[in-house]
């Protein structure tokens, strides 16, 4: 199968990426290399090209209902600019994809999820009495993350208003007269903004922002020992088929008042309480867990490595890893199988520093 | 980018002979599909080892790799600075990102690993 590429590839390639096959997408894994654009993270800013990933819009409060039954949060509630993150379930309560949605108004809920399962999601979304409206094929999605980046944004002529975006929030601005969609959020823990634009303005946004001079372009690499050190879960690698919100330690985004699919399996679930959870794990060196290896404590198979990769700010191996609920205890040292590493059990996040909530008003 | 004085193996070790020792390091286009090194573990000095029987293992962000013994031999040192710096085998991966050297080795099996030449050709078939 062909690979898809997105309206960015050739500013990416002009940007000097490096390419991989990412759920049939043909993306940049990296660019200048990945601990570097990692710090650049950290300390200044760097743009992402997440044109891959979907976006729907929902129109009205039955549908935005009719969605919420199909998450483990409550939309209906949701005050206008609020992100919040849910799981869309399965029909047996486990995970068909993490996704944020954000109230643009009364009226319209604005969702947006990963790459891996879109089809399915997109199926049942706008096949089913949610009606959804998928605009996936509309928007170019760039993030911008890092201390600077509002600070970039406002001198690369957006509207100032961004600055009143609190941390989670969002809502609709316009940029040369085209209407774009901002959320203040990211995949990093740095402060950082999330561009939904209109193709026809996609790369001309992505050329401003590159030649910033302290912005750097940044590839799926990056991101990925980003969100590791964050401890945030990527759907298809920590969260599988028959993850459960409840393993994915998603348990503060249920929200068991209202009414969901597969909410009396969960309830089942998390009552008897015997099941494995996605937990933050480190080692004390440079030496990384890596995905799939299986994890011993005490002689007997408790879990494995569903993520793993060198913290380039922590300065050693992190990791997630779903383990059986009595050693997801932070402290508890652990064994990796078949190799001369062990990683304790931590809290998330594993980076503490990041600026994502900082005030900048 | 190739040097001519050393020789390849298959997985992208490099042999070469320097004062009546061979050193061994990883090729600059390993490095390169590697990309940043973070980790390097080193084999024990002393060790015997056997032609393709994975000694050490070098971990950049993306992956965890293997360096095979290019020949059997016995290893007689380690390159240290690695521990603190494993991104010399990006930098340097000919000079100072060299991970072991040997002594005894196993002279014919040297011989018959890949010259420049033949390893540049042997990377444009893959």
């Amino acid at each position: 199968m062909e690979l898809k590429k997105t309206p960015l590839f050739e500013c990416c390639e002009k940007s000097g990426g490096r390419f991989v096959d990412f759920h049939g997408w043909y993306l940049p894994v990296q660019f200048e290399g990945i601990i570097a654009e990692h710090l650049h993270v950290r300390s200044y800013a760097g743009i992402f090209d997440c044109s891959h990933m979907g976006e729907f819009l929902i129109h009205g409060h039955d549908k935005i209902s009719h969605f919420s039954f199909l998450t483990c949060g409550d939309f209906v509630p949701l005050p206008i600019g609020k992100c919040r993150y849910t799981a869309i379930l399965n029909t047996d309560g486990s995970i068909l994809d993490d996704c944020v949605g954000m109230k643009l108004d009364e009226e319209t809920l604005f969702v947006v999820t990963n790459a891996g399962p879109l089809e399915e999601v997109s199926s049942l979304l706008c096949n089913s009495d949610v009606q959804a409206e998928d605009i996936t094929q509309q928007i170019v999605k760039i993030d911008i993350q890092g201390p600077l980046s509002l600070d970039v944004l406002l001198q690369s002529g957006f509207d100032s208003q961004v600055a009143g975006l609190k941390y989670w929030t969002g809502g609709r601005f316009e940029w040369n007269g085209e209407e774009i969609i901002i959320t203040r959020a990211g995949y990093t823990g740095e402060l950082g903004y999330e561009l939904y634009l209109p193709i026809s303005i996609g790369a001309d946004i992505w050329k401003q922002l590159v030649s910033h001079p302290q912005v750097k372009p940044c590839g799926l690499g990056a991101r990925d020992t980003l969100r590791t050190e964050m401890g945030y879960p990527l759907n298809g690698q920590d969260i599988l088929p028959g993850t459960t919100p409840l393993m994915a330690s998603m348990d503060r985004f249920i929200d068991w008042e209202h009414d969901f699919i597969g909410k009396d399996l969960l309830l089942q679930q998390k009552n008897e309480g015997d099941y494995r959870v996605l937990t933050g794990i480190k080692t004390h060196t440079r030496q990384a867990p890596r995905h799939n290896q299986k994890i011993i404590f005490q002689d007997s198979e408790v879990g494995e490595v569903t993520s793993g990769t060198y913290g380039p700010s922590v300065g050693v191996g992190v990791g997630l890893a779903m383990l059986d609920k009595k050693v997801a205890i932070p402290g508890t040292v652990l064994q990796i199988a078949g190799r001369p590493l062990q990683v304790e059990v931590c809290n998330i996040p594993i980076y503490q520093n990041g600026t994502a909530r900082k005030k900048v008003l | 980018m190739y040097p001519e004085d050393v020789r390849y193996t298959e997985n992208h070790e490099w042999i070469g002979e320097e004062d009546g020792l061979y050193i061994v390091g990883i090729s600059e286009y390993a490095q390169e599909q590697l990309g940043d090194v973070t980790y390097v573990e080193l084999p024990e000095i002393g060790r015997h080892v056997r032609q393709k029987e994975p000694v050490a293992q070098v971990e950049s962000v993306k992956a965890a790799e293997d360096i095979y013994a290019p020949v059997t031999g016995v290893i007689v040192e380690v390159n240290e600075a690695l521990e603190g710096e494993p991104e010399l085998i990006n930098l340097d991966p000919y000079g100072k990102g060299w991970c072991f050297k040997m002594d005894d080795i196993d002279t014919a099996q040297y011989r018959r690993l890949m010259n420049r030449e033949a390893y540049e050709k042997y990377l444009k078939s893959l």
